[in-house]
């Protein structure tokens, strides 16, 4: 009755096409799986990616008997890079759907736009992206990288290969921006003067500071003052450039960097945003030698990687979903992720022997590990995950070249604040 | 121009008044009708009030305005500033003031969000700050008779300017990320069943405020000058009426409308970012009114609940190829349904009668508000 | 001339010590593991003075050298021969001698080439590499190359450089050159001992208005000695000012480049909105296309392009073009990026445009669902993520004047908008096709009264207007994204540019295109952020249109009701 009544208002707004979201329930042998991701709109350009990967780690399981005996079934939505949308289809998934677990979500509004949802209704959601940290959920699982798994060990990188100029430059958002008052903090407990942080700094009236760094909008295209500014700052050399612009502002960004004359040997520019996936789009052959750092790359030698490697393009051969692009498709960081937040999952629920988020929980932060493609990952306490961090260095053919590896990084949500500088200026 | 009810319409709006304001909610309370499809329903009538505003604007006056998102978006942050307040130290931070201020290294509350504690307060602002907007902008632009397509690239760029504005974390309202993790409205519990059944309620009854209001405006002598300026507002100029006044107050009021709309819009959905200010936002009313029917003011409340309820459903079933569903959906009712949803009837009694329609259109259109 | 006989030992030392040429050194270098032993046997050629090095080295650099292990866990370097076989197979040459390599049966080995492991570079070969480049382009026939090696050799300060930079100095002919041989030459003795050395070193600097000093004078004023404090500071204060100049100027130039791309983007619009009274909101999407048509061409010249939409196999086979006649991809995308584009607002107009002409503002809502529609399916057929399209080598790098940066494609784009302004209106003014095209804009019904066939004309113009923004697309991706998004980025710039200029009228496109790029290079450059100058922008935008509110060119009318 319940759901007569439901459909029927759902009807009275769509009309006779509604009927085909009101299917008979599915007999019990599968267990209900939430994807959310932007498959149009701005955030497509990186989503995407991560919905096809999941749907191959979905068959991969399936193929091998689901979890517990039950098949996956896949619940994919589209987020549309519209947070209030996204809000929308969270409670679609975990109110009418009731799936088990989400994978989902790339930018930090639409993660937190989804909170407020996955608290109410004791949902899990699985976060596979890059972020800024201060914040740890019940209802999330981060494998995404932690900004001590990312920011932090490039630095230490570059300190080693003997920069002493450092340029920090982001997309005007929150992981920018913390990302950057961390490592203005890290810097200065480094023993970097404050006068060699390039960018600017903003000032409260206590004159401490609340913002560093260079900011562009999203959809920005314009790079050539920032881009004169950058040649300037590295013309006594030993600079280099700290970026969190966001995956499509950073075309433009190299497109002038190359034309300016710059190169990865004058000033390097890290980038915590471009992994193969965002690499394409770039002009890989002006771009040798710039520096990435990701606890993923295509280019691991690991059998596991391999296999991973194999079975994804077996799958995209022979896979029939509709959207899914065949042709020229790498692996990357958030992809990995993704792919290993799913077997972290299965492993977790095999081990609380349930489907209930209260025990699947449990068991993630009982500590659970897997062998992913980018090594050993381990679950932790605080809903995040131990695993390596790679640094690598772009090359012509798109791939990264792994120049430095930090096995087993812990990953440490609250950064803020807990590096004190050298010097006693604050 | 009659402002009475008509027998066949006011049974019409009675029975939906009744149904949305009374027998829907009951439904929910008695568990017939899920939380969800309720929630999803305030939305969608939130987006109805807007479309309202949008129409007395552009159908009605013919000022095609692409800053009506913006409106919205004010009347949704100045709730917001009330909501995040009322959050106390149950944030991430546990530190009494906005999780996002205390990534900014802020320690204190800035002055401005001081009194934003008392609902009172904000409830004003919802109301204050969109009209205060509107008659500065709308003063400047209707004194020096800035006028059609000159008038949308305006209030575009007005949208656009605030909107990279709000996307500045300094502005100190949240940057790209907004407000979001609102826990209580009025000591309410936001997260419940019930508050969120009372806000759609209060949605549906203020829908239903706003379309009486309208319906009465447009049926004074003020909606005759109202739509004289629309069809040639040099005539209206010559027959000594102040054309720009009466436009600067439809254009207050529709603000206001849409800062109400806004307001109510933010604690049914959770989120309020900058990307709700954005110029595709604006042109996404303007569409659900031209589905509807422009020019009537049934039009706009379906258009939006249609299109909305469509693309729940399409971005579910249809994830790669909804927007090519919509886009071309968009197309067709251009081409062969001028007149939208609420002009169909007529059209389809006109083609099956082989007539040429020769009305002109506002007389269509409200012909078929009476009869739909 | 202590110095002069001390080199010359050297280099008779390094003559009779190391009979290996530089391939030889190479080829042991790149067998190697450890990357700083790698550095070092590189450094060793900075004095071989071989004029190939450079050449070897970018071989190098560029995945040119392959290893191929021999037996009992030896690896030789080798490169491939420039023919490939059927099967894609390369001869294989040994790196150090050039002779062939046999296989077990003696006959020469052939390899593929993704089957092979590359000799890989990293960060700190690489620099090493660089600085051996460097020194042996000090004497390269190219000016740039000059110039960068030294510009490096100055930031080494290392005194043991000193007299190449000297005798460098006194062959020198190029102006550009020489300042940058005074400049390291100063850089170099700054460092020197003796104090008036020292400020005479500053004092060049200063005159130079050295920009990449600056960091060292600033330490020089922390460290050195009261007078050459003094100098320091003076200098500084030179090159501040210096800066200031070249700071001007750039932002100047940026200004006008930005204000060409917003022409380019805009004047499309400018026909089928302003001319034609169509508010196009898939005018975005037209730039699109013409972006994507650049990228089939390019694909096409280089490896092939295969893309499966809905189902549909289709596969561009590739002509694997290289060098120049890759290059030459741009010259044939252009134009074709117009037709493209053209073909397209053809269908367009044809399609839907054409029964909106009397409804002006729906055509905004039946154009945006298009807008929709061509977006989701560039992201179906081309996949979600921005493509990769590469600039051409005349395209790419710059000319730098006094620390002024002119890149090339910037410089590209202000004359391209240059062409396209003296083009559409030569077309408007000159021809009988702009004759009939300002009739119908000016009057539909008269011009039809009068025997000309409007219908043609809308199409031709909307199309002129669609192949030009297809023509913005191939510019755009030059500088910028390649996606499906890519439309949207400009289409509100675009709107907010005619309108300004005054809807109708070209030359307001023009003017406003130009003054909306300075003001917002000039006021990102004066507050410094980029964000708060384009809010200025809009705000300026909407006061200007207060002042005059149909734009900077009115166009006339008599009539009451425009």
């Amino acid at each position: 009755m319940m759901k007569l009544v439901n459909s029927a208002a759902l009807a009275f707004a769509a009309g006779a096409a509604l009927t085909a979201s009101i299917l008979p329930a599915r007999a019990q042998e599968t267990v209900k799986v939430g994807v959310l991701h932007s498959l149009s709109g701005t955030m497509a350009i990186s989503e995407t990616s991560l919905r096809d990967v999941l749907q191959f780690t979905f068959d991969e399981i399936n193929a091998k008997g689901g979890v517990m005996g039950k098949k996956i079934e896949p619940v994919i939505v589209d987020g549309a890079s519209n947070w209030p949308l996204f809000a929308e289809k969270a409670k679609q998934l975990l109110e009418q759907d009731k799936c088990a677990v989400v994978f989902g979500c790339w930018t930090s509004v639409s993660r937190k736009s989804v909170l407020p949802v996955f608290e109410k209704n004791n949902g899990l959601l699985f976060y596979p992206v890059q972020y800024e940290g201060e914040e740890e959920s019940q209802n999330v699982f981060y494998t995404a990288e932690a900004v001590n798994q990312q920011a932090t060990p490039s630095v230490d990188y570059l300190l080693a290969q003997g920069k002493k100029k450092f340029y920090l430059l982001g997309s005007d958002y929150v992981y920018p921006q913390t990302t950057n008052l961390v490592l203005l903090e890290y810097l200065l407990s480094k023993g970097v003067p404050i006068e060699n942080i390039g960018g600017g700094f903003k000032k409260d009236e206590s004159g401490k500071i609340i913002s560093a760094g260079k900011y562009t909008p999203f959809g920005h295209t314009d790079y050539q003052q920032i881009i004169a500014e950058i040649k300037q700052f590295a013309a006594g050399g030993k600079a280099c450039v700290v970026s969190t612009l966001n995956g499509d502002t950073n075309v433009p960004f190299f497109k002038e960097y190359a034309a300016a004359g710059l190169t990865a040997e004058t000033c390097p520019v890290v980038s915590f945003s471009i992994s193969e996936d965002e690499f394409r789009a770039l002009p890989a052959k002006q771009l040798v030698g710039q520096l990435g750092c990701w606890t993923y790359f295509q280019s691991i030698k690991s059998p596991a990687n391999k296999k991973f490697i194999a079975d994804w393009d077996a799958w995209l051969k022979k896979t029939t979903l509709d959207g899914v692009k065949k042709e020229g498709r790498v692996t990357c960081s958030p992809m990995a992720l993704s792919y290993d937040g799913v077997y972290l999952w299965k492993a977790a629920v095999e081990k609380a022997k349930s489907f209930e988020v209260d025990k699947v929980r449990e068991a993630l932060k009982g500590g659970i590990s897997f062998a992913g493609p980018g090594g050993t990952v381990k679950s932790q306490k605080n809903m995040h995950l131990t695993k390596n961090v790679f640094i690598g260095e772009t090359k012509a053919d798109g791939q990264f070249k792994i120049l430095k590896t930090f096995e087993g990084v812990y990953g440490e949500p609250w950064l803020k604040g807990t590096f004190k500088p050298k010097t006693a200026k604050k | 121009m009659d402002a009475r009810f008509p027998k066949r319409e006011l049974l019409l709006v009675g029975l939906g008044a009744l149904f949305l304001i009374v027998i829907f909610p009951a439904l929910n309370a008695a568990d017939l009708v899920s939380n969800f499809t309720l929630n999803v329903w305030g939305k969608y009538l939130c987006y109805a009030i807007l479309a309202i505003s949008v129409d007395m604007l552009w159908g009605y006056t013919g000022l095609l305005s692409l800053g009506q998102a913006l409106f919205f978006s004010l009347g949704g942050y100045m709730m917001g500033m009330y909501l995040m307040r009322m959050i106390g130290s149950l944030g991430q931070h546990k530190k009494g003031i906005p999780d996002f201020l205390v990534f900014l290294g802020w320690e204190q509350l800035p002055s401005f969000w001081v009194p934003f504690s008392s609902f009172v307060f904000a409830a004003c602002m919802v109301v204050a700050i969109p009209a205060l907007l509107a008659t500065v902008f709308g003063y400047l632009a209707f004194r020096s008779r800035i006028k059609g397509v000159y008038f949308s690239i305006l209030t575009q760029a007005l949208t656009y300017g605030a909107a990279l504005m709000f996307f500045r974390n300094d502005m100190l309202l949240g940057g790209n990320n907004g407000f979001t993790d609102f826990k209580f409205l009025l000591g309410a519990d936001l997260r419940s069943g019930a508050t969120q059944r009372a806000l759609y309620i209060a949605t549906a009854v203020m829908l239903l405020l706003v379309y009486l209001l309208c319906r009465w405006l447009t049926r004074t002598k003020f909606g005759l000058i109202q739509r004289a300026v629309r069809d040639s507002e040099t005539r209206v100029l010559f027959s000594g009426y102040s054309a720009a006044n009466y436009k600067l107050f439809v254009f207050v009021v529709c603000a206001v409308i849409a800062g109400l709309a806004g307001a109510l819009y933010v604690p049914q959905v959770g989120i309020i970012n900058p990307a709700e200010m954005q110029t595709e936002k604006s042109l996404e009313i303007i569409v659900w009114v031209a589905v509807g029917g422009r020019g009537t003011l049934l039009g706009p409340i379906i258009g939006a609940v249609v299109i909305n309820a469509l693309k729940s459903w399409a971005t579910r079933a249809y994830p790669d190829l909804w927007l090519i569903l919509l886009g071309g959906l968009f197309i067709l009712v251009v081409l062969f349904m001028p007149k939208g949803i609420v002009g169909l009837p007529a059209q389809l009694r006109g083609f099956f009668a082989k007539r040429k329609s020769a009305d002109p259109e506002p007389e269509t259109a409200e012909k078929v508000t009476v009869k739909p | 001339m202590m110095h002069r006989i001390l080199i010359l030992l050297a280099a008779l030392i390094c003559i009779t010590a190391r009979a290996e040429t530089p391939r030889e050194v190479i080829a042991k270098a790149a067998v190697l593991d450890d990357s700083e032993a790698q550095a070092k046997l590189v450094q060793t050629l900075a004095d071989s003075g071989s004029p190939d090095v450079g050449q070897l080295l970018t071989l190098w650099k560029e995945g040119g050298i392959f290893l191929l292990s021999g037996p009992t866990d030896t690896k030789i370097a080798i490169t491939l021969g420039p023919d490939k076989d059927a099967g894609g197979n390369q001869a294989v040459f040994r790196f150090e001698t050039g002779a062939p390599v046999l296989d077990e049966a003696g006959k020469p080995l052939r390899a593929l080439a993704s089957d092979l492991n590359t000799a890989e570079t990293d960060s700190l070969l690489r620099t090493a590499m660089k600085s051996v480049m460097d020194l042996a382009q000090l004497s390269s026939a190219d000016v740039k190359q000059r110039l960068r090696s030294v510009e490096t050799l100055g930031m080494e300060q290392n005194p043991e450089r000193l007299p190449v930079l000297l005798s460098r100095q006194q062959k020198e002919t190029d102006s550009q050159v020489k300042r940058a041989i005074r400049e390291a030459i100063a850089l170099t003795e700054i460092k020197d001992e003796d104090p008036a050395k020292q400020i005479a070193a500053c004092r060049e600097l200063g005159a130079i208005g050295s920009i990449p000093s600056q960091d060292i004078l600033k330490q020089v004023v922390k460290d050195g000695v009261p007078e050459v404090q003094v100098a320091a500071t003076a200098a500084l204060k030179e090159i501040a000012s210096h800066v200031r100049t070249v700071d001007t100027v750039g932002t100047l130039f940026r200004g006008l480049s930005a204000g060409s791309i917003l022409l380019v983007v805009a004047i499309g619009l400018a026909i089928t909105f302003g001319l034609m009274g169509v508010i196009n909101m898939a005018h975005g999407e037209m730039i699109a296309i013409g972006a994507y048509t650049t990228y089939i061409v390019q694909c096409v010249f280089g490896p092939g392009l295969e893309v499966s939409p809905f189902g549909f196999h289709i596969n561009l086979p590739g002509m694997n073009a290289t060098g120049w006649h890759y290059d030459c991809y741009f010259i044939v995308a252009i134009p074709l990026s117009f037709l493209t584009a053209a073909l397209a607002g053809l269908a367009l107009e044809r399609g839907i445009i054409r029964f909106l002409y009397s409804r002006p503002l729906e055509s905004l809502l039946a154009t945006w669902g298009v807008s929709l529609v061509l977006q989701q399916l560039f992201r179906l057929t081309f996949g979600a993520n921005n493509v990769q399209v590469s600039a051409p080598s005349w395209l790419s790098g710059n000319w730098t004047v006094n620390d002024i940066l002119f890149p090339w494609n910037r410089v590209f784009v202000v004359v391209f908008a240059i062409a396209i302004v003296i083009g559409v209106n030569l077309l408007l003014k000159k021809t009988p096709l702009g004759l009939l095209i300002r009739a119908v804009m000016q009057n539909r019904n008269m011009a039809a009264c009068m025997g000309v066939r409007t219908e043609r004309v809308n199409m031709l113009t909307f199309a002129l207007g669609s192949g030009l923004a297809g023509l913005a697309g191939a510019f755009i991706s030059q500088i910028g994204n390649v996606g499906p998004g890519l439309g949207q980025l400009y289409i509100v710039d675009s709107f907010m540019t005619v309108v300004v200029g005054g809807v109708g009228n070209l030359f307001g496109t023009v003017f406003s295109s130009l003054g909306i790029g300075m003001a917002d290079q000039g006021l990102q450059q004066i507050l410094g952020n980029p964000v708060l100058g384009k809010i200025l922008v809009l705000a300026g935008i909407i006061l200007f249109l207060q002042w005059r509110p149909a734009g900077i060119f009115v166009s006339k009318s008599r009539s009451l009701e425009s």
